[in-house]
């Protein structure tokens, strides 16, 4: 009997060290994977607003989730500085595929972006739902909040609601997730910088500014 | 307690034992929480806000190695194997909160089992800190539990 729980004790310590190990080679796979099917990134095909000057020689094609922690980690730390950096002297510019899969509101929010767009506010939109972001569905991208965050940017809140209720923009962001997971992102945020000879290099993650800053040289 | 620890860690086998988790432990949870990355460069990176859950992982990696080490040695020594289980148990809860749902197991997760993955992977995040407490506490307990035990035993055995 004593050797009987001996041995099944041992087989749970094996079975979690497997777990482990094949999440973590399953992480790596998927990053590699993700890298290199990154060589070929048709962005064109997505449909999304650009951030800086269309002549800029460097795009950052950002996939993220406005429900999603690292992306508001990344936001909050390191876009501002590109911004100044990059964007603002129109070497670089910024565009965000959306890649709701994290629950309801992620959906809502990208939708409601969109709409907001509708009415040149696709940018200031996308500010306020990451300095608004809280927990997974808690309730803070609700159908109320996101036209409460409308009414604050001064958006025709008619136009913004019919253009939300209706889901006006659901094929859309449905669209950008499956362009998104097609070329191989598996998570958020996740990064493709594409220079003008079409030479691209992926940043997985919600990575420091000098890592940006290195990449970015090396593409400019 | 000391004498635990002396009977423990003196070992040779144990001491390493207890490292070999705690830093596996650590850097697994570190990369899949994004405090480590890999690529295009090998970065450490914490910000301010997320400094109090890195601490966490590093006191879980650390209590981790320590009770599980101690329990196998009490294990091989008593034939209990009930307290691996909990001090598991503790490494687990703790490790599973650290699975970021804006990661590819999340991702995994939501996209292979879809609502259900997806408010699993939510209440993991949105609850990372309060679980990993949790899960410190059982490592604690087990700590104080097994400290104690281990004297006796030996007596006994």
């Amino acid at each position: 009997m004593k050797n009987g729980k001996k041995y099944t004790v041992a087989g749970v310590g094996v079975a979690i060290v497997i777990a482990i190990a094949i999440s973590f080679t399953s992480y790596l796979g998927q990053f590699e994977q993700a890298e290199n099917q990154g060589d070929n990134v048709p962005t064109s095909t997505f449909q999304a607003p650009f951030l800086g000057s269309q002549s800029a020689t460097l795009t950052i094609v950002e996939i993220g989730d406005y429900q999603c922690e690292g992306c508001k980690e990344w936001f909050d730390h390191t876009r501002q500085k590109i911004i100044d950096n990059y964007i603002d002297t129109g070497k670089v510019n910024l565009t965000f595929i959306d890649m709701a899969f994290l629950g309801v509101d992620s959906f809502n929010a990208a939708m409601a972006s969109y709409c907001a767009g509708d009415q040149e506010k696709y940018w200031d939109y996308h500010v306020m739902l990451y300095e608004h972001q809280e927990g997974i569905d808690s309730g803070w991208a609700s159908n109320e909040r996101l036209k409460s965050f409308a009414f604050t940017l001064d958006l025709d809140i008619d136009e913004f609601s019919h253009c939300l209720d209706s889901k006006k923009y659901y094929n859309q962001v449905k669209l950008n997730l499956e362009k998104a997971t097609g070329i191989g992102a598996d998570r958020t945020p996740t990064f493709i910088l594409v220079n003008a000879s079409g030479e691209q290099r992926q940043i997985i993650g919600s990575q420091p500014y000098n890592v940006f800053e290195k990449v970015i040289e090396s593409l400019l | 307690m000391q004498t635990s620890f002396r009977l423990v860690f003196t070992k040779y086998e144990y001491f390493i034992l207890s490292i070999v988790i705690s830093i596996s432990l650590f850097f697994t949870l570190s990369i899949i929480s994004e405090y480590i990355f890999l690529e295009p460069y090998l970065v450490f990176s914490v910000y301010t806000e997320t400094a109090f859950n890195f601490l966490l992982v590093l006191i879980l990696s650390i209590l981790a190695g320590i009770v599980v080490s101690m329990n196998i040695f009490r294990v091989k020594l008593a034939k209990k194997s009930k307290s691996v289980g909990a001090s598991l148990t503790g490494t687990i809860i703790g490790a599973s909160a650290g699975v970021c749902s804006c990661g590819p197991i999340g991702f995994s997760v939501i996209t292979t089992f879809g609502t259900a993955g997806s408010i699993a992977t939510a209440f993991l995040t949105n609850y990372e800190i309060p679980l990993r407490l949790i899960s410190i506490g059982i490592l604690i307990i087990m700590l104080i539990t097994t400290m104690r035990a281990i004297p006796a035993e030996c007596k006994i055995n």
